[in-house]
């Protein structure tokens, strides 16, 4: 019986957020709280568990996952790539650095209608501030993670007669991994949140626009909904790469 | 010399690398030629008029009293608690699991949500930045007071030097230099979560001014409102860096790969 052990211990670590659900479902019962400004966390979980089975709420989670996955994908690829590639020429502290101490503070949201004139109200517009927002911590740990690396690593491997394409990707890329993992995490909390704001900014589908359209009917519970579904999807999704990253990552 | 030339080249690379991306937008534009995509000929002037005739100003003061208002709520909040869960593991271990929850939240989505309580008007907006920017203040105090060196707290005790006034006069000054890279990320994600809010529910302040410009059309006057923006994100990332190293000239530096956890 291992599983009494790690339930409570689950408990033990997580107490703090079981005792804030309860206070607040407690609150909205014995009627502090109205529920029509507040619903209680059942009534959320209620709806959410009903609307994964209505046609609507899944085509709303369809479109968010096709421009949450397409704009990290594209993200995450093009990043690593530019920061392992970066980090091995003159170009990166010449070019890359400046380049990112101009474009990482700024607030990449403001962009959005640049894209929306650009590449129209769709999907587009939205995958690309995913891109834009998402590629800064792929690409970030992916460059300083390639600079870090051991240079008797790559003097070696190059000794031992691997060329230098082979060696970016058997020594480097595995040297720089337990840090790209880490901005690869970043990357997709950051995505999860931007394309759903970008779906609140301007109507038109996915859960970001169906919180829109509850708050207009003053619908609480479905203004939860969503909101629940993507925190949900970012924190899984976190913890998906933190498992990938120990098995990946062992020594 | 070479020292001097080193602060010269930093200061001036990204202004080379801005006026490379600006003429890069020109020729861009020249070669699309599209109504939708201004050339910077036409965008600059209107940034400059935006400017001159301080038409923005009104929206831009809205924006920036919003922003540090909630800074400041933010700060008044996160540090304290920060401190404390760096010293303290039944604090750490009650506020980590509902800090980790509430990590992958889009805040500025909670807007309507918290309107629905405070209303409409600015109490809202301030409520959801400070609500924002306390997290990487906690995050970032929690980690400062946690690697305080124990020797200055066993000899604070040792000269009788009581909790609270502990965590005030030593452990507070011995965290600053992690707490103000906290508030380096808090001031940037500030101006993200005050420009996306404004967004969302259109009243007043530059993200409103910018959907404006764009539905009327405007297309150069939008491009000229990002640009304003954008100058602003930097002008305060650049500025509050500026006094941080002042302010930390003693600690070690760190790289810039905080700013990347930011949205």
């Amino acid at each position: 019986m291992k599983v009494a052990p790690t339930m409570l211990n689950f408990l033990k670590r997580s107490y703090s957020i079981i005792l804030l659900l309860a206070g607040w479902e407690a609150a909205v019962r014995l009627g502090f709280a109205p529920p029509a400004l507040l619903p209680a966390p059942s009534a959320v979980l209620v709806a959410l568990v009903r609307d994964l089975g209505n046609s609507h709420f899944l085509s709303d989670l369809a479109v968010t996952l096709y421009r949450l996955f397409t704009g990290l994908i594209i993200a995450i690829g093009a990043g690593v790539l530019i920061g392992v590639g970066a980090a091995e020429s003159r170009l990166g502290p010449l070019l890359l650095e400046p380049l990112i101490r101009v474009l990482a503070p700024l607030p990449k949201i403001v962009f959005f209608p640049a894209f929306l004139l650009l590449l129209g109200f769709g999907s587009s517009s939205r995958i690309m501030l995913v891109v834009i927002d998402a590629i800064f911590p792929a690409l970030l740990a992916a460059y300083f993670g390639a600079r870090a690396i051991d240079e008797k690593l790559i003097w070696s491997a190059r000794a031992a007669g691997m060329s230098n394409a082979a060696c970016q990707f058997r020594v480097v890329l595995p040297a720089a991994l337990p840090g790209i993992l880490t901005g690869v995490r970043i990357a997709i909390v950051i995505g999860c949140v931007v394309v759903f704001l970008s779906e609140m900014v301007t109507p038109g589908d996915g859960l970001g626009d169906a919180l829109i359209r509850a708050a207009r009917e003053f619908q609480t519970v479905q203004m939860f909904v969503p909101l629940v579904t993507i925190s949900l999807l970012g924190f899984i999704l976190d913890y998906a790469v933190v498992r990938v990253r120990k098995t990946l990552v062992n020594w | 010399m070479r020292a001097l030339g080193d602060r010269f080249g930093s200061a001036l690379a990204p202004l080379a690398v801005a006026a490379g991306l600006l003429v890069l937008w020109q020729i861009a534009a020249l070669v699309i030629r599209s109504s939708y995509l201004p050339p910077m000929t036409e965008i600059l002037p209107m940034f400059g008029a935006l400017l001159w005739s301080g038409d923005i100003y009104p929206d831009l003061a809205s924006s920036l009293a919003r922003l540090f208002v909630g800074l400041g709520i933010g700060s008044a909040l996160g540090i304290p608690l920060g401190l404390l869960s760096g010293r303290s593991r039944a604090v750490e271990n009650f506020i980590t699991p509902i800090l980790a929850a509430f990590y992958p939240v889009p805040k500025a989505a909670l807007m309507p949500i918290v309107m629905l309580w405070f209303g409409a008007g600015d109490l809202s907006k301030v409520l959801v930045i400070a609500l924002t920017v306390s997290l990487p203040l906690v995050y970032h105090a929690q980690e400062g007071a946690r690697t305080v060196e124990e020797k200055l707290i066993w000899s604070a005790q040792a000269v009788g030097c009581s909790g609270f006034r502990r965590l005030r006069r030593v452990i507070l000054p011995a965290a600053l230099p992690e707490i103000l890279i906290g508030a380096r990320v808090a001031i940037v994600i500030g101006v993200i979560v005050t420009i996306t809010s404004e967004m969302i529910v259109r009243q007043s302040g530059l993200g409103n001014y910018l959907f404006t410009a764009l539905d009327m059309g405007q297309y150069a006057m939008t491009y000229a409102v990002m640009l304003v923006i954008a100058v602003l994100g930097f002008l305060l990332d650049w500025i509050f860096e500026t006094v941080r190293r002042r302010l930390a000239y003693w600690a070690p530096d760190r790289r810039e790969a905080d700013l990347a956890a930011t949205s």
